[in-house]
């Protein structure tokens, strides 16, 4: 379809001018690495000039935007500048698995709980149980994420001790052990990072669900299915739901990047090692590599969460295709 | 459907683990694995790999040793006051020359015993500018290491002074020559030692799981003792609270200092824990530039007049202030001397808080609040200071704060420019600030002090342009007369003189670790080296 | 179709939305009236010797860490924080609808640029644009934080309306206007933009306390209100290490931004539902 491919088309488009953006405006902010690294200290002239050759950030930027490339295409992001040069693709895949984890976990949560809410609150859309549900998933809403968090921990982590306070594994579990108490482990890991980042964001889903479904639940089209005399539950899932599809499929490539993405806070505090700690650790001491590294990945799930989102609103709403 | 209830049964089930296992593994934990909450991620415990980073050098202490240690008292100085490690003994052939006998029982962790050549090919690698600039520019002084058969090592240097010895041990390491001749130093940051280096100390490499945890068990052979604590476990938070949280959950049996977390008063007075203060190498300070911010050529319009600095520094209740931000063992020291320094000299004493008299030197300078608004002026112009702070430093921004209001009520107005990290460093190696809240680690030996405070060090770490040609005479006397500590007190004496800084505080971290260690100490700069001499108290 | 009521009208007659409305000009009446009658928000009395004291007569909302007193803060912060989440806010849904309404409407290459460029700007993180701005100006005054806030806060929004657009514009009302003649303009403002008030009332209040938040993560990199300026973020920020010794600390800041959330919240239900029920 030529549509498609317009699209995938203009979707390569915006990944290479997103992230050549990032890449100037990363060297055009105050502050470069290698003053950091010689912060209290002056740096022997040699070393400098080792450091300057070795990472090119005196050159000019265009030159520095086709060595980028260049070694892009090789399959190298460089080395970390921060750490020593340690290869920012074997950073990045340290990290990758334990955001992906949290990251599809959080928003499994976030969609599956958020559109039921919205939609158990459309149906007693003006009721006090409608009124009081918005009361509190608008307070979870409102809470920032990190004292939601904290909370937690503090509850369940410290007082109860019924959780553990952060970290993916235990440490101290024995080598041997058996992979059920593994998987046990790392969802007892799993339960207040996930919860945290869920809590924070159900009340953002459930508020455009409940909106979107009012609007539908009074379409033509739904009275029509009541007075057929279909059972509720058809009516709402099937017929009012379709409709009310729009915004979460929205929602759903907006966050699709916070899968990759990861978010600081919540990693920080529960010392989850995942992608958020390295971009903002890379941000902070100006790490070049590692901050093209992690954008690269971030860009390409922003558009791609963006087409696919284009991509399923077309396939389910047939309406949208002669558009 | 599944129903709700089915689905939240199955995962509470799996979440408590297999029947009968306890709820957390830590219940079942071995007394003698110490669990240190530990803020930084160690990359490579590698010599000659550490980089900047403090952690790769604390793990490094464990694993590796070094031909002599300094001792309780952290002496740069002489040859004496050192304690054995790899080298069994030392002396001197001539003013020039020490050599070193190696004990025979030091061993690699592979089986292969520590040889003179080992250590000569880990000073090579050391002193080679290009892969360890920091390291390579302190050992200048040393011509070279030689072996002499498979026990001795004869070290040469360029010429007299009273640091040989501290040079010889410090800095360079012995590095196994066996497994590392054949990897050039290049290639030595992604060979497979890094991921499992073979040392010579009391522990050896286990695992390290990327921005969680290094794990480090005990050498059972080690030649000076097996140790008591079998495993060290260094578990990596780095959010302050994070590791907060670890010691009051008891997941943690020790932690770095209690003080750089905020609120630590939660953390003083738990039963399980014993706190052990050690004094360090810190020095928080905030500095007064002598240059125009607005063009470094000019001198600072108000900050160049002595008696403006020596106000500030009277308005200034720093023991209050540090004390409320760093714990009790903190002190505010008359001159720019951490706390290892002061033992070995003789400090000038902390000027007093005393407003009063910072009011009086003020007003006769002239600065006078003559429209009423609150702030003192002169010749128009108002008695406005910007203190720059790094964000990250959060104690440093929440003594800030404290200051900007105690300044206030004496008509000083200080304005706070709370900055990233990054754009700090720059401003600050720019001369962009009229005050900066700066801490630093100085060296254990006090010829350091040049860096920071003398007219040499200007181009360096001396940022604030702050220069008395009568400080540089002073310092190289010292200097010659082998840091002789009464030829110390007239330098100290002439920087307190000059008021260069607000001197906040020296500061000392306590440490907490858990009653079942005992005979524990904690040496200044790497806490956990002596880790293998701990014993445990089994219950 | 009629054309849409005259706006607050409908909301006053609401009672959810009269509730609302009373509640911010409450929040704002206190933020400026009150502060004469309420102990310096700045003033440390005491320095080193006490703080956290905890809520009782003097210090009705108890004292933080520097023994500064609270309730002083919480008002002094509704300056701030009110006028970020009002200024960032209408800033950013205005553009978000109106960029949102333009795509989904014109659909074509329109729709297609607009909306590349939107993903490029959601690729981009604010941080960096911050950065830069610090370097451009020393400090950044607080009508150019609005700005930026606003300008950087409206593509999502622009998504969630184009998404809404979209579905209406294949329903019958719409192609019944463009059949009797109508204008373009005249379709998108007074039937297209009427009918997205279900997303966008949702968009704006959770833009509310989204903004709020992130003052208060810009203040913690020194990108946004300088101390002594107290913010509702930045003091549940600073509160974060007292969360068990003394949660009033964060437990104050963190209602009024919460109040803030809800009473916004119930204006904009009281306007999503009259254009709803107008469209019956």
């Amino acid at each position: 379809m030529t549509w498609l491919l317009g699209r995938v088309a203009s979707a390569i488009i915006t990944y290479l001018m997103a992230t050549t953006l990032i890449f100037f405006l990363m060297r055009l902010t105050p502050g470069d690495p290698l003053s950091r690294l010689s912060e209290d200290r002056p740096m022997p002239a040699e070393a400098r000039q080792h450091l300057l050759e070795l990472y090119g950030t005196d050159l000019p930027l265009t030159v520095q935007y086709r060595r980028f490339l260049r070694a892009a295409f090789a399959g190298s992001l460089g080395g970390s500048i921060a750490q020593g040069g340690r290869p920012v693709t074997t950073l990045i895949a340290e990290r990758i698995p334990a955001t992906l984890l949290l990251g599809t976990t959080a928003l499994a949560l976030n969609f599956i709980f958020g559109i039921w809410l919205g939609v158990w609150q459309a149906r007693r859309h003006g009721t006090p149980a409608d009124q009081w549900a918005s009361v509190l998933s608008l307070t979870a809403y409102a809470t920032p994420a990190f004292w939601l968090g904290l909370a937690l921990i503090w509850l369940f982590g410290v007082e109860l001790r019924l959780l553990p306070t952060g970290f993916m594994h235990d440490p101290l579990l024995p080598m041997n052990a058996g992979p059920w108490e593994r998987t046990g482990d790392l969802v007892r890991h799993l339960i207040l990072p996930a919860a945290t980042l869920s809590l924070a964001t159900i009340g953002a889903t459930a508020r455009y669900q409940r909106a979107a479904m009012i609007d539908a639940l009074e379409l033509g089209c739904v009275r029509t299915a009541r007075v057929k005399g279909l059972p509720e539950g058809a009516v709402l899932w099937r017929h009012a739901w379709r409709n009310a599809l729009g915004p979460m499929l929205a929602l759903f490539g907006l966050w699709l990047p916070l899968l990759v993405a990861g978010s600081v806070f919540v990693e920080s505090i529960f010392s989850w090692p995942g992608l958020g700690t390295l971009a903002w650790e890379g941000i902070g001491t100006r790490d070049y590599p590692v901050i093209m590294g992690v954008a690269l990945l971030v860009s390409a799930a922003v558009v791609g969460g963006s087409l696919m989102a284009d991509l399923l609103h077309r396939w389910l709403d047939p309406r949208l295709r002669t558009a | 459907m599944i129903p709700h209830r089915v689905l939240l049964a199955a995962l509470l089930g799996l979440a408590s683990g297999a029947p009968g296992s306890p709820l957390l593994a830590q219940e079942a934990r071995d007394p003698a694995t110490l669990a240190i909450a530990y803020p930084r991620n160690p990359g490579s415990a590698v010599p000659t790999l550490w980089g900047a980073d403090i952690a790769n050098r604390e793990v490094s202490d464990l694993m590796f040793l070094r031909l002599a240690d300094l001792g309780p008292e952290l002496r740069t100085v002489g040859d004496k006051g050192f304690v054995p490690r790899l080298a069994r003994k030392w002396e001197r052939r001539d003013p020039l020359t020490l050599v070193f006998e190696l004990d025979p029982r030091a061993r690699w962790q592979d089986g292969t015993p520590v040889t003179a050549a080992d250590v000569v090919f880990g000073f090579e690698r050391a002193r080679n500018p290009r892969y360890t600039p920091r390291v390579a520019t302190v050992l200048t002084r040393v011509r070279s290491f030689a072996a002499e058969g498979d026990r001795r090592v004869v070290v040469k240097f360029a010429e007299k002074y009273s640091e040989q010895m501290y040079d010889a041990t410090y800095h360079a390491l012995p590095l196994p020559a066996h497994l590392l001749a054949a990897i050039p130093p290049e290639s030595l940051s992604s060979s497979a030692f890094v991921s499992n280096p073979v040392g010579n100390g009391p522990y050896r490499w286990v695992r390290r799981v990327p921005d969680q945890l290094v794990e480090l068990a005990a050498d059972t052979g080690f030649f000076l003792g097996k140790p008591q604590v079998r495993r060290i476990l260094f578990l990596n938070a780095a959010a302050a609270e994070a590791r907060a949280n670890l010691i009051l959950s008891g997941t943690a049996d020790a932690s770095d200092n209690i003080y750089s977390f905020p609120n630590p008063a939660r953390l003083e007075k738990l039963p399980a824990y014993q706190y052990y203060p050690v004094p360090t190498l810190e020095l928080i300070y905030i500095s007064f530039n002598f240059r125009d911010p607005a063009d470094t050529s000019r001198p600072h319009p108000i900050l160049t007049d002595q008696a403006v600095r020596h106000a500030l520094v009277l308005a200034t209740d720093r023991v209050t202030i540090s004390r409320a931000t760093y714990g009790p063992f903190v002190r505010s020291p008359g001159a720019p001397v951490s706390p290892i320094l002061g033992r070995a000299l003789d400090v000038p004493p902390t000027p007093p808080y005393d407003t009063l008299a910072a009011i009086r030197l003020l007003e006769s300078r002239g600065w006078i609040d003559h429209d009423g608004d609150g702030v003192r002026d002169k010749d128009g112009k108002p008695l406005q200071l910007r203190i720059n702070v790094p964000s990250q430093a959060n104690s440093r921004v929440v003594m800030a704060t404290r200051l900007q209001e105690a300044y206030r009520s004496l008509g000083i107005e200080l304005q706070l420019d709370v900055i990233d990290g990054s754009v700090w460093t720059a401003r600050r190696q720019a001369g962009q600030f009229d005050l900066d809240f700066a801490g630093g680690s100085q060296d254990p030996a006090p010829s350091g002090l040049t860096q920071s405070w003398s007219c040499a060090g200007i181009g360096g770490a001396n940022m604030s342009h702050y220069c008395d040609p009568k400080v540089d005479t002073l310092i190289a006397r010292a200097v010659r007369a082998d840091n002789g500590a009464v030829v110390w007190r007239d330098a100290l004496r002439q920087i307190a003189d000059d008021y260069p800084a607000i001197l906040m505080a020296a500061l000392t971290n306590t440490y907490v670790v858990n009653r079942r260690f005992q005979n524990v100490t904690l040496r200044p700069g790497s806490p956990w080296a002596n880790v293998w001499q701990w014993k445990v108290a089994t219950p | 179709m009629s054309a849409a009521p005259e706006g607050w009208r409908v909301v006053w007659d609401n009672p959810g939305g009269r509730a609302g409305i009373v509640i911010l000009a409450l929040l704002l009446a206190i933020a400026i009236l009150a502060p004469p009658f309420l102990p310096n928000p700045r003033a440390m009395p005491d320095l080193g010797r006490t703080s956290l004291q905890s809520p009782g007569p003097g210090h009705w909302l108890g004292t933080d860490r520097d023994n500064r007193d609270v309730l002083s803060r919480v008002v002094g912060g509704a300056r701030v924080s009110l006028a970020v989440a009002v200024g960032a806010v209408a800033l950013s849904v205005s553009v978000g609808a109106l960029v949102g309404m333009l795509a989904g409407y014109s659909g074509g290459w329109v729709d297609t640029v607009l909306m590349r460029l939107v993903d490029s700007a959601l690729a981009v993180p604010r941080l960096f644009l911050l950065l830069i701005m610090v370097a451009i100006m020393e400090r950044i005054p607080l009508p150019v934080l609005i700005l930026v806030l606003g300008a950087t806060g409206w593509f999502g929004t622009s998504r969630l309306v184009r998404a809404e657009v979209l579905r209406l514009r294949a329903l019958d009302f719409v192609h019944a206007a463009e059949a009797l003649g109508a204008s373009r303009r005249h379709i998108a403002f007074r039937h297209l933009l009427p009918n997205v008030a279900g997303p966008l009332a949702a968009a704006t209040t959770l833009a509310v306390g989204d903004v709020i938040l992130l003052e208060a993560g810009l203040s913690f990199l020194g990108l946004g209100v300088q101390p002594p300026t107290p913010s509702w973020g930045g003091m549940i920020l600073e509160a974060q290490p007292y969360l068990a010794t003394a949660p009033w600390t964060s437990l104050a800041p963190g209602i009024a931004v919460v109040l803030t959330v809800l009473a916004v919240n119930l204006v904009g239900e009281a306007m999503h539902r009259a254009y709803t029920s107008e469209r019956l």
